[in-house]
């Protein structure tokens, strides 16, 4: 399926809405004086959009827009992600106190844009669309991340991520411009025909394709590419610190995976994916998954503050993730598709805990969290407890399940170092989890230390995504199910 | 087979009862608790009523809840199964088990933890359902170390007395170390099956295809499944446990440490009656330990005057009996003398229990007598039960133990000397059960006088239970009934289950029928010598007196001694000294020594996270070049 601009819009409901929505936003933010009917608008329009984007797992696949983008299982996925994590988010915002403080209209507007953003990213199967759809979240990312007015942090943060980002994106640009240079073409299929027969300056390939993957490797947030999230996800409001821990981060893998599997590979027979000559990157990918991963944890040994903490376990966490590419076969993807999903709620789990904290004492340090079962606050530290343990892949929880399936895809491919240096990090991770849940509930609560209590809407999340988490880590089989049938992509 | 959706409340509503106890109980109070526990109970027995209807003749029915852990090529679902032999034991585990909730009431009206009580109990009953119905080993593992837990749970229940928790903990531990041989030998199973590239531990597929197991393989396996079997069914060597559980509320005793719960390791090697049939020397072994544990836990009950004790060895005994039938292959006759048990002892066990509700604790059959007048009911129900537990013609343990006897002696795997042992157990079992009988009920009253006043019959709401439950331990019997009389539907209502496994045994009827009475012979022996011994009047208090030679038995052959010696001494005095020195001095100091380097090492990464973005930059474009470099280097 080829379809052209005004036939492919049947397929692009969840995209259209998205689109009416935010314009909607803008005018109802002039209208209506209690801005917050914005945040319950913006919410009502992703329901929507998250139906739409259902409704279309019955529609054929194919590409829309004369190539640009691509409607299959795989983008799907994402879009799901995507809004999941959009919804989440402004569920958390609806409470939040430093989002009260904000232009709340704008603030909503800005969340659907980037999901927007992320939309894109799945599914562009041509380079200036991906460039178009990174640059897209990116920019809504900086606004978001200095969002807070007269905070130095927030400010600092949002220059220094636009400045990093900036250079990134540049730099990725420049990679595909040196593609197209070789293929004449932006179109990812076009550019695999040409790339197929071999015979390109290999030296020029490779770094055409680092360029390419340093862009990428921005938004996953993996080493060398990696510096700038502790201070960004320190700076930026709470709630966008998750939206952007999961959000960006799941885009960011949909578009490297989008771009390096069909792209410059094939499928073979059993399963597995050979690459085109001359583009044997998976090498360096193995290191730099095992560098990630062990940066990651040893910075966040020592932090203080929880979210700066948080920063670096997503750094280690995209890590793992990386594990499930470096083996090249469906089921390393199945398994970085799964961690997605599974990370996705543990960690926007632990962000809401962050919050509810922080809205009740404005405290983000570790030692805030002092005897917090003690503060009327049990329910959410059970909650974090269970989170952080499932960020560090106990049974059984669904971070368990999660790790277990990159292990072992990377061992199943005979990646024994790999799954080794994988599980010394999982142990040293424990040590700055296990750290915050002592605080909670071994430290005796100093007398000036606040009661911490909930609203109902922050206890329903919570409830919702601390009971997955112990759902899917004994029951895992609908997830696999589901990362299966999401495996399906559009190539030919 | 065929699906009914049905199959997975029988075990889920007891599971939701416990559910709502747990959170709501204390909202709606200590009887409406129990009102709802029974309730639940109540409608598992309704739903399994509607199985045995349903169930298709030589078929089972399944559903599967949901794919519980799948990974080419094996796969285990959270299925349900529910055959012939399964229903056998719903019947017992929801039959009897509602009554023994509804006694309960009674019991265990005036507790302050009742509500825990329940939730516990309707607990237990969710995981012996899932053991019992379990279409995998997986899954009936699950159910298997549930029970357990609940038996701990609720032997350790008044857990105030110190002495409670650990006969609660002893039953765990040594439960444990019957489980990890369980755990081995499905391992094994699952290993050895998939050498032969069948990867799978659906009880149904393993039947279908365990012939693939070359012998050696299945002896090993079968013979650490018996051990498994051995911890949670209370035989030799790992029966130790059983006596000190009596320590639990009277009810758990009746319906976890008689009726169900440890007979889950007779449940077990009936459904793996396939493999065991496979292992010839596996099936001598069990049929030697059930037959020396059915004689020395009768010996052992010989001498003790603790009336809950003497049943408690008493079930021991019994449960060897279950073990030597399925040793001579008779796993019909296995499962029989099980459901007959579960009557008649349940029903002593309650009888006991409302003797000791109407003493007010008193347990030692030497501070009791002559309570027939007091506790009408009672008596007349604990007579029904002792009789049937000796044996007496056309109750039910008298055709259950007739039918291994038989076997033991005719069938193919039989001998004499396994006879003889069974034959000899026969006898003393009626010996100390009417020692006991006579002991409480007849002779002089010898409670003490502060409490004789308060002495009365239990409330109807425990009564009731005990009546039904004599009820069955006459006629549960019946279906099972030797050829010359009426002949057995039950043989006829296994035989999908067990098939062509189980050669009858051959011998004449005269044959039978002579033995018969010769276990009837000995049977009135034991109970003459008990009425000499105890039922006459005067002679009571003289015979109590401890016989020089009865010492060895009233110690339990000082068993629990030994393995303190030789086990459990040496095992503290090791992990002292580990935990004491090898573990601060040498454990620690390498784990802190690696901590600490990973500790300093991340200093120097944070030093890298300056904040300056310029840093920042350089880093992005450092990483970049290093993997040109990397990339040019190869």
């Amino acid at each position: 399926m080829d379809l052209n601009n005004l036939d492919s819009l049947q397929f692009f409901y969840p995209e259209i809405v998205l689109t009416g929505v935010i314009l909607f936003l803008i005018l109802v933010d002039l209208v209506v004086v209690d801005k917050r009917w914005v945040g319950y608008f913006a919410f009502a329009g992703c329901l929507l959009s998250l139906w739409a984007t259902l409704r279309l797992y019955v529609a054929p696949e194919g590409w829309l827009f004369h190539r640009m983008i691509v409607l299959d299982n795989f983008s799907l996925f994402f879009k799901v992600v995507s809004l999941v994590a959009a919804l989440s988010v402004m569920w958390i915002s609806f409470s939040s106190r430093e989002v009260r403080s904000v232009h709340q209209g704008e603030y909503y507007t800005i969340l659907l844009t980037s999901a927007l953003g992320m939309f894109f990213m799945a599914s562009s199967t041509n380079l200036l669309m991906a460039y178009l759809s990174l640059e897209l979240v990116s920019l809504t990312s900086y606004i978001l991340t200095g969002f807070l007015p007269r905070n130095r942090r927030s400010s600092e943060a949002a220059l220094k991520y636009l400045i990093y980002g900036g250079v990134a994106s540049g730099t990725m640009i420049y990679g595909m411009s040196w593609v197209f240079g070789m293929t004449g073409s932006l179109d990812y299929a076009r550019i695999n025909e040409v790339l197929a027969p071999g015979g390109m300056n290999h030296l020029t390939l490779f770094i055409a394709f680092l360029f390419i993957l340093a862009g990428f490797g921005y938004k996953i947030v993996f080493v060398p590419f990696h510096m700038w999230s502790p201070d960004v996800y320190q700076g930026a409001p709470t709630p966008i610190t998750a939206f952007l821990s999961v959000g960006s981060n799941a885009a960011g893998v949909a578009i490297l995976i989008r771009f390096f599997f069909p792209a410059v590979s094939r499928l073979g027979d059993e399963g597995n994916w050979l690459f085109l000559t001359g583009v044997e990157w998976p090498h360096f990918l193995l290191y730099v998954s095992m560098v990630t991963m062990t940066v990651g944890n040893l910075c966040a040994l020592n932090q203080q503050n929880v979210k700066r903490l948080l920063a670096y376990s997503g750094i280690a966490h995209a890590g793992y993730i990386l594990m499930g590419l470096v083996v090249l076969n469906n089921e390393g993807l199945k398994a970085m598709l799964l961690y997605i999903i599974v990370y996705l709620i543990m960690n926007l789990g632990a962000f809401l805990v962050v919050v509810i904290v922080a809205n009740a004492t404005g405290r983000e340090d570790i030692e805030g969290y002092r005897g917090l079962a003690r503060r009327g606050a049990a329910i959410p530290a059970v909650c974090m407890a269970i989170f952080l343990f499932s960020l560090t892949g106990l049974p059984p929880l669904a971070g368990f399940v999660g790790k277990f399936f990159l292990f072992a895809a990377a061992i199943r491919e005979e990646f024994y170092y790999l799954a080794v240096v994988a599980i010394i990090n999982s142990v040293i991770s424990l040590y700055y989890y296990a750290r915050v849940v002592k605080t909670m509930f071994l430290d005796e609560p100093s007398p000036a230390d606040q009661q911490v209590l909930m609203t109902p809407k922050d206890s329903a999340l919570l409830g919702v995504l601390s009971s997955l988490t112990v759902v899917f880590g004994l029951y895992w089989g609908p997830l696999v199910h589901y990362t299966n049938e999401s495996l399906r992509f559009f190539m030919k | 087979m065929e699906n009914l959706i049905l199959l997975r409340f029988i075990p889920l509503i007891p599971l939701f009862g416990a559910g709502l106890n747990i959170f709501f109980g204390s909202r709606w109070g200590r009887k409406n608790a129990g009102l709802l526990a029974c309730a639940a109970v109540g409608l598992s027995f309704l739903l399994s009523l509607w199985v045995i209807a349903a169930l298709p003749e030589a078929g089972s029915l399944k559903d599967t809840v949901f794919i519980w852990i799948e990974s080419e090529p094996f796969r285990a679902d959270f299925s349900f199964r529910a055959d012939a032999l399964t229903v056998v034991m719903l019947l017992v585990v929801t039959g009897v088990g509602l009554l023994i909730h509804i006694y309960s009431l009674g019991y265990m009206g005036h507790d302050e933890g009742m509500i825990r009580y329940f939730a516990y109990l309707n607990l237990f009953v969710f995981f012996m359902l899932v053991l019992v119905m379990a279409d995998n080993l997986l899954l009936l593992f699950v159910g298997w170390e549930g029970v357990g837990l609940c038996s701990y749970l609720l032997i350790g229940f008044w857990h105030h007395d110190h002495t409670n928790t650990i006969a609660g903990n002893k039953a765990f531990v040594v439960n444990r170390i019957g489980d990890f041989g369980f755990l081995l030998g499905i391992l094994l199973l699952f290993w050895a099956m998939g050498r032969h590239g069948v990867w799978t531990l659906d009880l149904w597929e393993l039947k279908a295809s365990a012939h693939v197991l070359s012998p050696e393989q299945a002896l090993l396996i079968t013979l650490l499944l018996f051990f498994g079997a051995t911890g949670k069914s209370a035989q030799i060597p790992l029966y130790v446990w059983l006596p000190d559980a009596m320590q639990g509320p009277t009810p758990v005793s009746a319906l976890i440490h008689a009726a169900t719960m440890v007979t889950a390791g007779v449940y077990m090697t009936a459904r793996l009656y396939f493999l065991f049939s496979m292992a010839p020397v596996t099936l001598a072994v069990i049929a030697t330990v059930g037959a020396l544990t059915a004689f020395f836990a009768a010996t052992i009950a010989l001498a003790q005057n603790d009336i809950k004790r003497v049943l408690a060895y008493s079930t021991v005994s019994q449960l060897g009996y279950m073990f030597l039938a399925v040793g001579v292959g008779a796993f019909g006759a296995a499962i029989f003398h099980l459901f007959t048990h579960a009557f008649f002892k349940a029903c002593l066990f309650l009888g006991a229990g409302s003797v000791i509700h109407s003493l007010e604790g008193e347990q030692d059959i030497r501070n009791m007598g002559g309570l027939r007048s007091y506790l009408p009911t009672t008596y007349w129900t604990y007579l029904i039960a002792a009789l049937a537990i000796s044996g007496a013609p056309l109750t039910a343990g008298f055709f259950s133990k007739d039918l291994i006897l038989w076997q033991a002696f005719a069938g193919t795997r039989g001998s004499m000397w396994l006879w003889f042992l069974a034959w000899l157990t026969a006898g003393l079992t009626a010996f100390y059960m009417f020692r006991q009988f006579f002991l409480v009920f007849h002779g002089p009253c010898r409670v003490k006088e502060s409490a004789r006043a308060h002495i009365h019959e239990s409330p109807r709401v425990m009564t009731m239970p005990l009546v039904l439950l004599a009820f069955g331990a006459v006629f549960a019997g019946w279906v099972g009934a030797p050829e010359f009389l009426w002949g057995s539907r039950w043989d006829r209502w296994l035989e999908p289950v067990f098939g062509g496994a189980v050669e009858p045994a051959h011998g004449e009827p005269f044959q039978e029928l002579f033995l018969m009475g010769l276990t009837l012979a000995v049977a009135a022996v034991g109970f003459v010598l008990a009425y000499l011994g105890y039922g006459r009047a005067g002679r009571a208090l003289e015979s109590l007196r401890p016989a020089p030679g009865l010492s060895l038995l009233a110690n339990k052959y000082y068993v629990d001694e030994i393995y303190d010696f030789v086990f459990v001494r040496p095992l503290t005095r090791s992990a002292g000294w580990l935990a004491g020195s090898f573990d601060p001095k040498f454990i620690d100091a390498i784990v802190n020594g690696v901590a600490d380097r990973v500790r300093g090492s991340s200093l120097f990464w944070r030093r890298l996270q300056s904040g300056n973005v310029q840093h920042y930059l350089f880093g992005f474009l450092a990483g970049t070049l290093l993997i040109l470099a990397y990339y040019l280097s190869q």
